[in-house]
Order: structure tokens, then C-alpha cells, then sequence
């Protein structure tokens, strides 16, 4: 089991003390390529903070390959989602005064990789996604799917066991959305890459294999989907 | 942490990104270096014109002059004129333990030197071999009057860096030259270049000096002189030497105790230290505007570094998500702080070193001020003013650090 979760709960404390997540129960393998379903306000958001070790819970147990994640300082919080998670935003996330393969290269930079093998290492990512003529690009003179590609290269750089994707297709089109389904699919087929997608679009479920509905703050039912027909969406890249 | 170019690059990128407000915070570092440096420098300046004026001069001479008396005393009336003569240097020698030189001097006013067919009209002075320890000539040419010339009464002179470029208007070295002073004539000795502000029985430069000796003898003086000049022993206290010089004088020359007019004494140990604390006062004012200054710009980055912050949240949780430690955001943050400073002090070194040197070479080009006048400020004081910055670059980041440092990667994820 790489990703085990135990009884996690967590409460906001506001004026109003919001109960997000009622005791979740939840084990992910190596290599599974899973989506988290839910509507606004099911707490699938709060379930992927914890997941990506952004947010603490206050009760239960989460374990990353056996290692237990609780009560981490900020620093080495920073260290295990730098070496284990890596990220994919709705809104890219990239810093936009450095060009692609600076982007890429940022994680190492931050894990103190040297300046030469950084360098190489982002150029590799980038290729295989196939920006090499974007490189040295700025985010904004790219298009949506190109900057999910580099937001994409730069969570596959630092080989992490984890690619945690928060709406990825969010802010593109369906013909970008497909690609870039397709290709979270062939980096899980052909690198054996654990992907876990936290979407509230049906047809980008219908791309995972295994589609968790979470409703209300628990784990409701849990779709095998193997065969990619569990949604009415999704099937001959029809996302949107 | 470790070198990384990429660390400088890009703090240099995130500086380089938003020019105008870089330049406005930064002008305020700038602007409070540039004027407490000027400030300075200026100050420098001008202690370095004023000292001139003192230079050569002993920090520790006292000179006495006779003058008409203006209180009755003794049987006698008052405006009664006086002379010094050579018993009282005997006496202030035996009976003022204090004093270290002391030795006469004596003037003549308006006398024409002439050399071929250029004149000039000056001053002669009579002086001894000794008064080279109250005042060191610089000599251009030659050398001063010595025991010597004073004991033999020899008919040498040393002149005035204006008496020589008047009678040798070609710049020669007039040594051995004979000129003519009034109706004798004298072999020039040496050239005196100093052109100082203190000055007693007129200019130097405008002076012919001859052994004092051989004045009295020539111009009938008759023993008698106006001015002693001396200097304490190290260590004496000059008030106590002054005091009993006048008390002295005024026993030997029956003049009232309490006439300060009939004796002037000038203490130059006095002048100095009004004008040493003069320029402290100056220094600490100019100190302290110029630290308010650089606070204030030092302030008003901490100001923008706080409005960067909150506006690179997004940024800055990105980072925290992909790996950064808390620590390493706050160097980050701090260093950029320090590069703003740092660049905008710099700059602020140089334009102000500029500007001094400017005015420096401008002030020195004038006729008067032969010597270089220099209005720079010292290697150290830039130094220490680098360091200022590094402090002051610290200072202002630290706050908007702090608040970066607290910045989680999730309220980035939220400020959407």
C-alpha cells in the first residue's frame, strides 16, 4: 500500500467549526491511476491538501509508503513533498517571470541539485513532453496546454512516488483536456507512475481507473473502471 | 546555504521585474547615501580648507605682542606704547618652566625687493633659526635660516612664494641669486611656499625673511621687538604658560595685570580646538541627518518588500509546494532586501565619490589652493557604510520575511 489513509479527520475551526472530513478510510497502491470525485464542498479538496501533506488533520492516520505523516515540521514537510509528491493545478502554477525549463528546474534547485545536472534533467522532462522548442518560453507565451505540460514536467522531474493533479483540465478545452488525460494515462501505463486526479468532472473520472466518490467528508463508493465506462462522459474523448 | 548563481540570478530577476518600483524604493536608499556621504565629504572639505590654513603651524605656540596699553598703571598713563626686548625671551626662558621655544620676531612693512628689473613691495621679516619649531616652512627651494646665519649675521633671506614669482617670474630656483632688499642685499637662501591663513606680521608669501639679528642691526631697532612667539613643552598646560608669560611681562614692563589689550597672547591650541569642535559638531549633525535619511528609505523598503510579499503569495506557495523550507523563502526574501539596499548604496557610493571628487578637483584648480583639497571620503568610512547597508538590507527584509515565511503552501492555493 503507498498511500494509506486511516479514520482521517479534520475540522476547520471558523466562527462555525466545519467538519470537512467525517473519518476517511482510504488505501491507493503503486501505480494506481485513481480519481477523486466529488461536488463542491465535499471536502475532496481538503482530502487532497492532506494527501499532498499542504494541510494537517487532527486525528487518524496517513502513511506514504509506510512512513507516517503527522505532526511534521514546516521544513520537513517541505523536504517529503519535494522528494515524494509531485503537483499538477487547475491554474498551472507556474512562476512566471522564469521561463519553462526554469520552472522544471525549480524543485531541484530546492532539493540542491547542482546547476548543470538541473539544468539537464528539466531539458529531459521537457523533451519527452515535447516542448523542447519551448524551453526557453515565458508561461505566458504559451497556451494552456502547453503550461499544464511544463507544470506537468515539472512534478514528474524530481521522480516523485506520488502525482497528485488537482483539476488538471480545469482551465483548458476539451481537445486540450483529452491530451493531457491521455497523456497523465500513458505516463501511468507506461512508467508505472501512481496518479491520483481530483476532479468534479465526470468524464475526467471516466479516464482513471478507479474513481473514488467522496460526499459529504467519507469515502462513498469506490468504481473499478477498467474499462472506462463507469461515467456517461469520457468515452471517445468526449470530456466536456 | 549554499553558492548559487541561480540565487542571484534571480533575485535579480525579481528586481528586474518591476523596474519603476525598484528604482522609487531604491532612490530612497540612494538618496539617503548620497547625502550622507556628500554631507561628509563636504565636511571634510571644508576641515581640510581651514586646516590649511593652520598648516605648518604648531598646535601648541603661543604668541605674545605688545600693543598700546589702555589702563593706567604704575605712575604711568594710559596709551602708553611698549616695546619687548631680547631680556624678556631671557626671562620667560629662566623663569617659565613651561615654555619650550622662545624666540622674537620682528617686521617691517612696505619695503621694495628688487632682482634686475622686476621689484616687488613686501614685508621683511626678523626671524631666528628657532622659529622654524612654531611655524615648519615648506620650502620649495633652499633651505631656512639656521644658527649660523643668525650668529654670523649673514646676509641671507629666505623669500615668499610671492616675492619669488614676482622677481622670478620664469619659475628659476633662486638660490644664490642676490636681491635687493631696501637699500642692502641679501642672498637668497631658500623659497618658502606657504600661503597658511595664520599668519603673524602679515603673509608669509609676501615676506622676505632675514635673521633677526641682522635686522636689529640694520634697521636700528635697538634691541626692541613686538611679537615672542614660543611653544609649551609637550605635556605643559598652555593656560598656566599664558598666565605666567602675562604675569611676567606686565611685573617687567609695569603694565596692569588685568590689561589683556597691552599684551596679546594667541593661543593657537585654542583656535585649533574650536575648529576640532566645530567640525565634530558638524560631523554628528551630518551623521545623524544622514542615518534619519537612510532609516527613512530603509523603511520604505521594508514598506514595498511588505506589498512584494503579499502580492508574490501565490509565488511564494508554489515554491513552498514543490520544496521549499520556510528558511529558504526567508534568505530569499531577506537577500532580495539586501541586493535592493545594496545596489541603490552602491550607486549612491559612486555618485557621491563622483560628486567629491568633482568639487575636490574644482576647489584645488583654484589659484589660491595650490595644495589638493580633497572633499573624498575615506576607504574605511565607505566600508563601514557598505556594512551599514548589508545591516539596514537585513532590517528592512526582516518583517516582509517573517510575513513570507508564514505563508503555507495551501493559502497560495486559496488566494485563487
Amino acid at each position: 500500500m503507498l498511500i494509506e489513509l486511516k479514520d482521517v479527520n479534520k475540522t476547520y475551526f471558523g466562527a462555525q467549526p466545519l467538519h470537512v472530513l467525517k473519518g476517511i478510510n482510504l488505501g491507493i497502491e503503486r501505480g494506481e491511476f485513481v480519481s477523486i470525485m466529488g461536488s463542491s464542498g465535499s471536502g475532496k479538496s481538503t482530502l487532497l491538501n492532506i494527501l499532498g501533506i499542504l494541510d494537517n488533520y487532527d486525528s487518524g492516520e496517513y502513511r506514504i509508503g509506510g512512513k507516517l505523516i503527522w505532526d511534521l515540521s514546516e521544513s520537513k514537510a517541505a523536504e517529503y513533498r519535494n522528494k515524494m509528491i509531485g503537483f499538477i493545478f487547475q491554474s498551472y502554477n507556474l512562476i512566471s517571470f522564469k521561463t519553462a525549463v526554469e520552472n522544471v528546474e525549480l524543485p531541484l534547485f530546492y532539493q540542491g541539485v547542482s546547476r548543470h545536472k538541473r539544468h539537464e534533467m528539466a531539458m529531459e522532462y521537457i523533451e519527452r513532453l515535447g516542448l523542447k522548442d519551448w524551453a526557453g518560453h515565458y508561461p505566458n507565451e504559451m497556451s494552456g496546454g502547453q503550461k499544464q505540460r511544463v507544470a506537468i514536467s515539472t512534478a514528474l522531474v524530481t521522480k516523485p512516488d506520488i502525482i497528485l493533479a488537482d483539476e488538471p483540465t480545469g482551465a483548458l478545452d476539451s481537445k486540450t483536456s483529452v491530451e493531457i488525460m491521455d497523456l497523465l494515462k500513458e505516463l501511468n501505463e507506461r512508467e508505472k507512475l501512481t496518479i491520483i486526479v481530483v476532479t468534479h468532472e465526470s468524464g475526467v473520472a471516466n479516464y482513471t481507473n478507479k474513481i473514488i466518490h467522496i460526499k459529504d467528508g467519507v469515502i462513498g463508493q469506490i468504481d473499478e473502471n477498467r474499462s472506462h465506462d463507469a461515467m456517461r462522459f469520457g468515452s471517445e474523448g468526449v470530456l466536456k | 546555504m549554499r553558492f548559487d548563481i541561480d540565487r542571484y540570478k534571480e533575485i535579480v530577476d525579481t528586481l528586474a521585474r518591476n523596474r519603476s518600483r525598484t528604482l522609487l524604493t531604491g532612490f530612497g536608499i540612494f538618496w539617503g547615501i548620497f547625502m550622507l556621504l556628500i554631507m561628509l565629504g563636504g565636511g571634510n572639505g571644508l576641515k581640510a580648507i581651514l586646516s590649511r590654513n593652520f598648516a605648518g603651524f604648531t598646535s601648541n605656540a603661543v604668541i605674545v605682542g605688545s600693543s598700546r596699553t589702555t589702563k593706567p598703571y604704575g605712575g604711568f598713563k594710559r596709551d602708553r606704547y611698549w616695546s619687548l626686548d631680547k631680556t624678556d625671551i631671557e626671562a620667560i626662558k629662566t623663569l617659565v618652566p613651561e615654555s619650550d621655544i622662545v624666540t622674537m620676531m620682528d617686521a617691517e612693512w612696505g619695503g621694495a625687493i628688487v632682482y634686475g628689473e622686476n621689484s616687488y613691495s613686501g614685508i621683511i621679516k626678523g626671524l631666528t633659526h628657532e622659529y622654524e619649531g612654531v611655524e615648519a616652512p615648506q620650502l620649495m627651494f633652499g633651505r631656512f635660516i639656521n644658527e649660523v646665519d643668525c650668529e654670523q649675521e649673514r646676509k641671507v633671506c629666505v623669500i615668499g612664494k610671492r616675492v619669488w614669482s614676482n622677481l622670478f617670474p620664469d619659475g628659476e630656483d633662486p638660490t644664490g641669486k642676490y636681491i635687493k632688499v631696501k637699500d642692502s642685499y641679501f642672498q637668497v637662501i631658500g623659497v618658502d611656499s606657504r600661503s597658511g591663513g595664520i599668519n603673524i606680521s602679515g603673509s608669509s608669501d609676501q615676506s622676505v625673511v632675514i635673521p633677526y639679528q641682522l635686522m636689529n642691526k640694520l634697521y636700528n631697532k635697538g634691541g626692541k621687538f613686538d611679537i615672542i612667539c614660543l611653544t609649551a613643552k609637550p605635556g605643559a598646560d598652555s593656560e598656566v604658560l599664558q598666565e605666567k608669560i602675562r604675569g611676567l611681562l606686565s611685573r617687567r614692563h609695569t603694565i596692569a595685570p588685568d590689561d589683556k589689550s597691552a599684551i596679546m597672547i594667541l593661543d593657537t591650541k585654542k583656535v585649533f580646538t574650536i575648529v576640532d569642535n566645530l567640525f565634530k559638531g558638524v560631523n554628528i549633525l551630518v551623521i545623524l541627518v544622514g542615518l534619519g535619511t537612510l532609516l527613512a528609505g530603509a523603511i520604505g523598503v521594508s514598506n514595498i518588500m511588505m506589498v512584494t510579499v503579499k502580492e508574490r503569495t501565490t509565488e511564494i506557495g508554489i515554491r513552498r509546494a514543490i520544496g521549499a523550507t520556510p528558511r529558504m523563502i526567508l534568505s530569499q526574501i531577506i537577500t532580495e532586501s539586501i541586493g535592493l539596499t545594496i545596489l541603490a548604496g552602491m550607486l549612491g557610493i559612486l555618485f557621491s565619490v563622483l560628486i567629491l571628487w568633482a568639487a575636490g578637483s574644482v576647489v584645488s584648480s583654484m589659484p589660491d589652493f595650490s595644495s589638493g583639497i580633497s572633499f573624498q571620503i575615506g576607504f574605511w568610512t565607505g566600508i563601514l557604510v557598505l556594512l551599514m547597508l548589508v545591516f539596514l538590507g537585513v532590517l528592512a527584509g526582516l518583517a516582509p520575511a517573517l510575513r513570507a515565511m508564514n505563508i503555507k503552501p495551501v493559502d497560495a492555493m486559496r488566494d485563487e
